[in-house]
C-alpha cells in the first residue's frame, strides 16, 4: 500500500521506474530514522550520533554518490553545493545539477564550505571529513550541522562487516527521512530492486575476476565492498570471494590458476579499460586465458561501482554482459 | 675460499629450483619440472597450457629476476660502501632510486607512453637523469669527493621524493595510487623473459667491472693516499665505480623498483666472514644477495596467498632487526 501512496510523491521524479506486481516487498525494512517533515530526525551514522533539527535547506554533497543519491530523490532545491565528481552525472540528473553551484573539482576546503554555511554536509567516504576536505565531524556537530557518510565509506570499524546493496538501500531511506519526503524513497529502491530482479537469473554460477586497477599485483574486488556487493546482486561467482576486504593486490599466477569465466574492467579516467585489455592481450601468460581469447570482458565505470544509486546500473551491464557470453 | 664460492653456486642453483616449485597456484613438484624441462627440449611433456604458463611465464622470470636484483643489490651495496667510505652507503645512495620512482610515478601518473614497458623507460631515464644532476653539482673538473657526491645524491633525492609526493598529491585520483605505492615499496612482479632478456647483459657486464675492481677498491679501503701510493689512479677508479653502480642500480631498479636494505645490509654480513678484500667479498656478496632475494620474494608471493606483499616491505622488516644486530655486536671490518 506503500508503494501506492508513494507513486504521488514520486511521480515528479524523471527516473523511470518498473513498478511491475509484488516488488513493493521492499519495504520491510523500517528507516532508521523516522520521518518528519517538521520535527528533529536523530540517528547513528558511522557510529556518530548526529541530530538533525529540521529538514535541511542547504545541504553540501561532497561525492559524486551522495550528489546522485540527493538528485535521485529530487532534493536539488536543498542542495547549496556539492563536489567531488569522478564522472559525468547521470544525464537523468543532468538538468537538475546544472542547477546546483560546484564548489570544487575534488574537496573543497573547510573554509570554502564555512562560507557557504551549509546546514547539512554529505560525503560517500570518510575522507570527505579528513584534513583534505571538510574536517572532523564533531566540529560541525558543535556548529549545528548535521553530517552523514555511506555506511559503504564509513571507517573500517563501523563499516558493514559485508556489504550488501540493502546497505545502499538504507542510505537511501535514511537521507529520504532527515530531508522529510520518505515516500520518494520507497519508489526509487522498489525500482531498483526490481530492476536487479529482472537481470540477475541468468548469470548464476559464472566466475568473475573483478579488476579495479594496478598490474604488477592486480587489486581485485575481494570479499566485503561495493565490488563484491555489485557481483552478489548479479549472481555471478567472484573469484577472490576468499579475500578479505573491500579490495585485494592479488597475484597474475593465482588468477591463472583460477581461471575466470569473465573479466571486469574497470573504466577509470586513471586507469583505462582499454589499457587493462592491452595488458591482458600482451601478457606472455594471461593471452592464453579462456576469457581473454575469447574477448569476455565487461566494462563498468569506477564512478558505478562506488556505493549509490548508480549500482544497479553496473549489476544490470554485469549480468547482461555475464549472460550475453556464457549462454 | 673456492670452495665458499662453489657452495654459493650450488645454493644459488638449488634455490633457483625449489623456490620455482613453490606458489600460490597448487602446482605439483613434477609438473612444474615437467613444464621446465619441456621447455629446455630435454622432455616432451604435455602439460595444460594454463599450467606451463603459470610456471615459465610468472614463477621462473620471477625467481630469476629476484636472483639477479638481490646480486645487483648486493653488489653496489659492496662497491658503494667502500668508494664513499661510509659504512651506511647503499645502492641508493646517489639519489638514483629516488629519480627512478619521480620518472615512474609521472609515467603512471601523467599518463606517459602506456603499459609495462613505459615505467620501466620512465624509471631508467629518471634514473639516469637524476645521477646527472648529482654529478652535475658534485663534480668539479672531473674530481668526485666521495663527500660532496654523497651530500648531493641526498639532496637531489630529498627533490626528487618531494616532486614525486607533488605528482601524487596532484594527478593521481586516491583510489589510483595502489600501483603506485606496490611499485614505490620494490617488488618482482613485474620481472618476464623481456625484462631479463635486456637486464641480464647490462648488469653482467657492470659486474665484470667491479670485479676488474677488486684490488683498486682494497686499495680505497686504507684512503685516498694510500691508495695512490699503491699505484691506484683514485680519480679514475672512483668515477668509473660511481658510475658503474649508478648505472647498475638504475637497471635493477626500473625493473623492480627501490628494494630497501639488501644493498646496505648484506656486504656488512658478508664481510663477517670473508673479511675485507673484495676479491673475496665480491663473489661471495652476489651469491649471497642473490639467494637472500629469492627466498624472501618467494616469501613474498605466498606467505599470505593469493594476497601479494611488495617485497620491498619484507626486504625491510628482516633487514633492519639483522641491521640493529650488527651495530650491536659492532662490526669491526667498517
Amino acid at each position: 500500500m506503500r508503494f501506492l501512496t508513494s507513486w504521488r510523491v514520486a511521480a515528479p521524479l524523471s527516473v523511470v521506474l518498473a513498478l511491475v506486481g509484488g516488488c513493493a516487498a521492499s519495504g520491510d525494512s523500517e528507516p532508521a530514522a523516522t520521518a518528519s517533515a517538521a520535527g528533529p530526525v536523530a540517528f547513528t551514522n558511522c557510529g556518530t550520533s548526529v541530530t538533525v533539527p529540521s529538514p535541511p535547506a542547504r545541504a553540501v554533497t561532497m561525492n559524486q554518490s551522495a550528489t546522485e543519491i540527493m538528485l535521485a530523490l529530487g532534493l536539488e532545491d536543498r542542495m547549496a553545493g556539492t563536489a567531488y565528481l569522478d564522472d559525468e552525472v547521470l544525464p537523468e540528473y543532468a538538468a537538475a545539477y546544472a542547477k546546483v553551484p560546484v564548489l570544487a573539482e575534488e574537496y573543497p576546503s573547510k573554509e570554502k564550505l564555512l562560507e557557504l554555511a551549509p546546514d547539512f554536509v554529505y560525503g560517500s567516504f570518510s575522507s570527505a571529513f579528513g584534513d583534505e576536505g571538510a574536517g572532523d565531524r564533531a566540529d560541525w556537530q558543535k556548529l549545528g550541522v548535521g553530517t552523514y557518510i555511506s555506511a559503504a565509506g564509513c571507517p573500517k570499524e563501523t563499516r558493514p562487516a559485508k556489504l550488501a546493496i540493502d546497505d545502499v538501500f538504507a542510505e537511501i531511506r535514511e537521507i529520504a527521512a532527515i530531508f522529510g519526503v520518505a515516500d520518494r524513497a520507497e519508489t526509487l529502491i522498489a525500482g531498483q530492486k526490481q530492476r536487479i530482479v529482472d537481470v540477475s537469473a541468468g548469470a548464476k554460477g559464472t566466475g568473475v575476476l573483478w579488476w579495479d586497477n594496478g598490474t604488477d599485483a592486480p587489486s581485485a574486488g575481494a570479499c566485503c565492498g561495493s565490488p563484491a556487493m555489485i557481483m552478489s546482486a548479479a549472481g555471478v561467482t567472484n573469484i577472490f570471494d576468499d579475500l578479505t576486504g573491500n579490495w585485494a593486490d592479488t597475484n597474475w599466477e593465482t588468477v591463472v590458476e583460477r581461471n575466470p569465466d569473465v573479466i571486469v574492467l574497470i573504466d577509470a579516467s586513471w586507469d583505462t579499460a582499454a589499457a587493462k585489455q592491452a595488458f591482458l592481450e600482451k601478457h606472455p601468460a594471461l593471452k592464453d586465458l579462456p576469457a581473454v581469447k575469447g574477448k569476455r570482458y565487461v566494462t563498468l565505470p569506477f564512478s558505478s561501482t562506488s556505493a549509490g544509486v548508480r549500482n544497479v546500473l553496473a549489476v544490470e551491464a554485469l549480468a547482461r554482459g555475464v549472460g550475453g557470453v556464457s549462454s | 675460499m673456492v670452495a665458499a664460492v662453489v657452495v654459493l653456486a650450488g645454493g644459488l642453483v638449488l634455490s633457483v629450483a625449489a623456490a620455482v616449485t613453490v606458489g600460490p597456484a597448487d602446482l605439483s613438484l613434477g609438473t612444474v619440472w615437467l613444464v621446465i624441462t619441456g621447455h629446455l627440449g630435454l622432455t616432451s611433456a604435455d602439460v595444460p597450457l594454463l599450467r606451463d604458463h603459470i610456471v615459465w611465464e610468472l614463477r621462473l622470470p620471477r625467481v630469476l629476476g629476484a636472483a639477479l636484483v638481490g646480486a645487483g643489490l648486493a653488489a653496489c651495496g659492496a662497491v658503494m660502501q667502500t668508494v664513499t667510505r661510509n659504512p651506511l652507503a647503499d645502492p641508493y645512495l646517489l639519489g638514483v632510486s629516488s629519480g627512478a620512482s619521480l620518472g615512474a610515478v609521472a609515467v603512471l601518473v601523467l599518463g606517459l607512453g602506456a603499459g609495462a614497458a613505459a615505467l620501466t623507460g620512465g624509471a631508467f631515464v629518471g634514473a639516469l637523469a637524476a645521477f646527472a644532476v648529482v654529478v652535475a653539482a658534485a663534480g668539479r673538473r672531473a674530481v668526485l669527493r666521495p663527500t660532496r657526491v654523497v651530500l648531493a645524491g641526498v639532496a637531489v633525492a630529498q627533490l626528487c621524493a618531494a616532486l614525486t609526493t607533488f605528482v601524487i598529491i596532484w594527478a593521481a585520483h586516491p583510489h589510483a595510487t595502489q600501483s603506485i605505492t606496490f611499485w614505490l615499496s620494490g617488488s618482482l612482479a613485474r620481472v618476464d623473459w623481456t625484462a631479463l632478456g635486456w637486464a641480464t647483459p647490462l648488469l653482467a657486464a657492470g659486474f665484470a667491472v667491479i670485479l676488474r675492481c677488486a684490488r683498486a677498491l682494497n686499495a680505497f679501503a686504507f684512503g685516498e693516499e694510500a691508495a695512490a701510493a699503491l699505484g691506484v689512479d683514485v680519480g679514475r677508479v672512483r668515477w668509473l665505480l660511481l658510475v658503474t653502480t649508478a648505472l647498475l642500480t638504475a637497471v635493477l631498479v626500473s625493473i623492480s623498483g627501490a628494494i630497501g636494505f639488501v644493498g646496505l645490509i648484506l656486504p656488512h654480513a658478508v664481510r663477517r666472514f670473508t673479511g675485507p678484500d673484495h676479491r673475496r667479498l665480491l663473489p661471495v656478496v652476489v651469491l649471497a644477495g642473490a639467494i637472500f632475494l629469492i627466498w624472501v620474494d618467494t616469501a613474498a608471493r605466498t606467505l599470505f596467498e593469493p594476497r601479494e606483499l611488495p617485497v620491498g616491505v619484507l626486504t625491510a622488516l628482516i633487514g633492519v632487526p639483522a641491521f640493529v644486530l650488527l651495530l650491536r655486536r659492532g662490526d669491526r671490518n667498517t
